[in-house]
């Protein structure tokens, strides 16, 4: 099949201005809030080692756009910032300031594979805080990303959290193996509820508990996960309480309505070791990002700290908010040779008052008509020149 | 009370789905399916139907236009879309199988499967170790044996009635099929109450 000129490859998108603008204000308005809270920005390089960042982000090798340098090493276009952040924080140079705080707006790259409605370059904003395991941490940036998401406009936020950790030793309380657990998180992963019906006929899990087993996936608030812990477990108990307590906090912090907490809620982020959770708007049918205690990811680049963060997902965060419809006053100035010299000196002098103003030559505009009506003012050298 | 948007596939199964939504205490208007519209308003319950092909169905829901819809899960295992699969509705009942004429061996060398669900098929085959080529139809699948195109099929079996008619015999069941009830993920956080309320009810029913 040849290529057409105008064809972009799958998955790839043209921001026109009106979006480039939208985004240019969401990333002003974000990005803002996170280095309000503390956070340092940085960049890190498009392209990666496929050997580190494209093995350790967690996203499927499919989804990996690989290319080869000239050594041919295989590289990736990073597809999430997670990881690149964990790499550049376990660096030498950050290592002694721990906890730090750092945050993003960048880019990230996944390849599509089906028809298409889904980007396959994206921004992403968000922030890690590593070096802190407390339930402080997790609280902070759950609450940052909630505080951009209410910032920007986005309706009927709701945020979901579930905890891969306690969730693992539930299920081993129903008598589950490492396998049949794995089995039947994928299927929460999936939210097959009907597969996890189905699988429960199979599993080893006495009849007394199987109705208790069946309501994980019903659970919405911390008080509903007491049925399934078992107070004689240490870990169990002390991740329960933990919850209680993030719970509390983030009440405090006026997200109380908002949150569901979802013991079944997984995350198909293999790296996510506790506290995983999500988060939703009105207006858009995906998630607009997602987050969670990434410990596990820290230890692969030699580092034994705790570390959590969000993504928000740009362009999903478009879909959710509701652009404000101010037109911006935008100056035209018509100009031809008779006039050229008042036309710019005004032109001149009206930018430097803060207005904008675009300075044409009026011959070489072919339909005047439809040209002018993309302006709030039109100013023509003919007057400038007789006033 | 959130308007909830259900997707649904046109025709028998709508009926059977129908019949389960009056069943649970649902107030529908009566003949919804009758029109050529493809959307229909209940204003009564707040719910909106999309009247759809049935394979089109996960599409919506995935997209979040819908946000709930009924699903085969012949549409569902060949598609692998990101929905919440919340319940087992247990109407169209079938199976997904291969078939093939009778005491035929597959090909050695190309082994070839015609189907409409190329997907099932290559894991199926795949699964159990064997590399087939697989052919793409969009129906009359049976014809493809028959005429030389193909050593087997993977199709939806319900009374094996065409298979039989046609002198081909089924081989290996792959899958059961029902209908499910599936939600997009945000719709069912979003409206989380009203969703669940409406799988109990149906459940009730189901269960009968």
């Amino acid at each position: 099949m040849t290529i057409e000129m105008f064809e972009k490859p799958l998955g790839m998108r043209d921001d026109f201005p009106l979006i480039a603008k939208q985004k240019a204000q969401l990333r002003k308005q974000g990005t803002e809030l996170i280095e309000q809270a503390g956070y340092e920005l940085l960049q890190t390089p498009t392209l990666e080692y496929y050997e580190t960042i494209g093995k350790i982000s967690a996203i499927s090798d499919d989804a990996l756009f690989k290319l080869l340098d000239s050594q041919g090493k295989t590289l990736v276009l990073r597809p999430d910032m997670t990881s690149p952040i964990a790499r550049v924080a376990a660096s030498k140079l950050l290592r002694e300031k721990m906890p730090i705080r750092l945050g993003y707006y960048s880019n990230v790259f996944r390849a599509q594979k089906r028809e298409g409605g889904r980007p396959a370059e994206f921004e992403q904003m968000g922030v890690e805080l590593i070096g802190d395991d407390s339930l402080y941490a997790d609280a902070e940036v759950i609450s940052l990303a909630w505080d951009i998401l209410k910032e920007l406009g986005v309706g009927s936020a709701r945020i979901v959290i579930g905890h891969t950790r306690l969730l693992e030793l539930i299920l081993a309380d129903f008598g589950l193996d490492a396998e049949q657990s794995g089995k039947v998180r994928e299927l929460f992963v999936a939210k097959n509820g009907v597969g996890v019906e189905q699988l429960a006929k199979e599993l080893p899990i006495a009849e007394d508990k199987l109705a208790s087993f069946l309501k994980l996936m019903q659970a919405t608030t911390v008080a509903d996960w007491k049925l399934w812990i078992n107070e004689e477990n240490e870990e169990q108990r002390e991740l329960y309480r933990d919850m209680e307590r993030l719970e509390q906090l983030l009440e405090r912090n006026g997200l109380g309505d908002a949150i569901t907490f979802d013991i079944s809620f997984s995350s198909h982020m293999t790296y996510y070791t506790g506290l995983v959770f999500e988060f939703y708007g009105a207006g858009s049918g995906f998630p607009l990002g997602s987050g969670g205690r990434y410990d596990g990811l820290m230890e692969q680049f030699g580092l034994q700290v705790g570390a959590t963060g969000f993504g928000l997902r740009v362009d999903r965060l478009l879909e959710s908010v509701t652009p404000e419809k101010t037109e911006q006053p935008h100056t035209l100035i018509l100009f031809d040779e008779q006039n050229e010299q008042y036309a710019f000196d005004k032109a001149q002098q009206l930018r430097n008052s803060g207005k904008r103003v675009t300075l044409q030559y009026a011959p070489a505009v072919k339909a005047l008509e439809p040209f002018t009506a993309l302006f709030t003012e039109v100013i023509r050298g003919e007057e400038l020149h007789n006033g | 009370m959130d308007e909830l948007t259900i997707a649904m596939p046109k025709g028998r199964i709508f009926e059977e789905a129908y019949e389960l939504l009056v069943g649970a205490g649902y107030d529908l208007p009566k003949e919804l399916d009758d029109s050529r519209k493809l959307i229909v308003e209940a204003p009564n319950e707040k719910f909106r139907f999309i009247l759809a092909k049935p394979m089109d169905v996960p599409t919506y829901v995935e997209h979040g236009v819908a946000d709930i819809g009924i699903a085969g899960k012949d549409v569902l295992l060949e598609h692998d879309r990101d929905v919440h699969e919340l319940l087992d509705l247990g109407i169209s009942a079938c199976y997904i199988a291969t078939a093939g004429l009778p005491d035929t061996e597959m090909d050695e060398v190309t082994p070839r499967i015609a189907t409409k669900y190329p997907a099932v098929a290559s894991h199926y085959y795949r699964s159990k170790g064997e590399q087939v080529e697989i052919i793409e139809l969009n129906g009359s699948i049976e014809l493809a044996p028959l005429i030389g195109l193909s050593d087997r099929i993977v199709d939806i079996v319900s009374t094996g009635r065409t298979l039989k008619d046609n002198g081909l015999v089924e081989y290996e069941k792959i899958a059961d099929i029902t209908s499910r009830l599936i939600a997009n993920p945000v719709s069912y956080r979003l409206k989380q109450q009203r969703i669940t309320e409406l799988v109990d009810k149906l459940r009730e029913q189901v269960g009968r």
